[in-house]
């Protein structure tokens, strides 16, 4: 037979296309539930971490089964709201938003600004976590920041697609970068909401933090942290009414 | 077994290895060698995807139209790939390797090794030399991997597949060592041993 017909080399190439097309779709669709629940688990860990539940490798030990089983207990109430701070719509308890949700929202906050929703997660300790979501150096940076009652950031957690590992990478796997949100709290009302600069604020004689809304940069990822800092801000200022409003009715209780 | 298989899965090991020989995929070998686990992982990846593909192109061989062979070569390599990745990210306990490798695994699509394997061996011998040469050659360029992120990790890191060695001991990790160049000259290092033990690979 000869190979070399064209007819035959364009039977050929259909019939492989074809063949592979169809081992991808099948392989794609039966391992999509797995997939998907492994993207949740980890979105839902890294939330716990960030609301300070527990550490990421604590739990990845734990596997999927597990954190979502801890999240269902912990979690109290999921909703969203808008950038004038007022509810939207209450979501389901086990859904979480994926990175590309967050996308979403993104390009709404940049753009139409009323058109955005912005998920907050409750937990039953009080703790409030909000997402934000920007642009890093090589890819999207997003990450999860956490509120006890009084507006003050408890524990944070931060993941990237694709950022130099040993530099910018260290948003996600320095513990002691995320340490440093604790104990921060945004400026809602005024100027710039956060800041990651070098240097962190500037301390007092004692070696306290004079300005609670500034933290040290990574040093050798300069742009990592100016996405970060700019994601930080444009989200958490899209959240500043809801969580200045929070704070009025806690005033006035 | 025959001489001649016994040549077919040591030869790429050592004397005519993908990485430090043949000088193939040293670009994946950058970028995936921080940890011992990526590299792990990324080795192993590469090891089904040269075997499987070199042993179903092997089968295909006498059919393949010769014109368009490549592109034959590149949708069956890319079929494989695609499926790791899938299966990768489809466990509890490779999701978080994949994400870290993210597009490297998809990469291995462009590894030299694998089109180069294909095109010299599989297309011209049977299915089951076909899958060793296949496999013998992920193995020889996942050792290099190994090496190489035993030392970046080490230096890097402190640690080793995620454990503490040296940081315990005051250890202040480098952060040359986690850059890609270090990786490179890690390789010249590695290039450099075996030209001295194997003096027949040194030009004259």
């Amino acid at each position: 037979m000869n190979t070399n017909s064209n007819v035959y080399t364009v039977i050929y190439t259909t019939v492989i296309v074809v063949v592979v097309a169809a081992v991808l779709a099948f392989v794609s669709q039966s391992l999509k539930g797995n997939q998907q629940a492994n993207e949740k688990a980890d979105t839902i860990s890294q939330m716990m971490t960030a609301a300070r539940f527990g550490t990421k490798a604590e739990f990845q030990k734990m596997g999927n089964k597990a954190v979502l089983a801890k999240y269902a207990e912990e979690i109290g109430a999921a909703y969203t709201v808008n950038v004038e701070g007022r509810k939207v719509a209450d979501l389901d308890l086990t859904k979480v938003y994926s990175p590309s949700e967050l996308k979403a929202q993104n390009y709404k906050l940049k753009g139409d600004k009323e058109e955005a929703e912005l998920p907050v997660f409750e937990f039953r300790n009080g703790t409030a976590v909000v997402p934000v979501y920007g642009a890093g150096l090589w890819g999207p940076v997003w990450g999860y920041i956490a509120f006890d009652g009084s507006n003050t950031i408890i524990g944070a957690y931060f993941d990237h697609e694709s950022e130099t590992a040993g530099l910018g990478a260290r948003i996600k796997d320095d513990p002691a970068f995320q340490q440093e949100f604790a104990g921060e709290k945004p400026a809602f009302t005024e100027g710039k909401v956060f800041e990651i600069v070098k240097g962190g604020s500037p301390k007092d004689a004692d070696g306290k933090e004079i300005i609670d809304n500034k933290i040290d940069a990574i040093t050798g990822a300069t742009m990592t942290s100016k996405g970060l800092e700019a994601a930080i801000d444009l989200w958490l200022a899209a959240y500043a009414k809801h969580f200045s409003a929070a704070e009025d009715n806690n005033t006035e209780e | 077994m025959d001489a001649k298989l016994k040549e077919t899965i040591l030869n790429p090991i050592f004397k005519g290895n993908p990485i430090t020989v043949l000088v193939l995929g040293i670009c994946s070998s950058l970028a995936v060698t921080v940890t011992l686990k990526g590299a792990l992982v990324m080795a192993l990846s590469v090891i089904v995807v040269t075997g499987v593909s070199s042993l179903i192109l092997s089968l295909l061989r006498n059919t393949i139209p010769s014109r368009v062979r490549i592109i034959v070569q590149l949708v069956v390599v890319a079929m494989m790939v695609i499926l790791v990745d899938q299966v990768l990210k489809s466990f509890d306990a490779t999701y978080a390797i994949d994400k870290q490798l993210s597009v490297y695994i998809g990469l291995i699509i462009t590894n030299c090794i694998v089109m180069g394997r294909i095109e010299a061996f599989a297309l011209g011998n049977k299915p089951w030399p076909s899958l060793l040469d296949g496999v013998a050659n992920g193995a020889g360029y996942g050792m290099i991997l190994l090496i190489v992120a035993f030392f970046r990790e080490l230096l890097g890191s402190g640690t080793l597949f995620g454990i503490d060695i040296l940081n315990r001991f005051g250890y202040v990790p480098n952060n040359l060592v986690i850059l890609p160049p270090f990786a490179l000259i890690l390789l010249g290092c590695i290039v450099w041993v075996q030209r001295s033990i194997q003096k027949d690979l040194q030009e004259k």
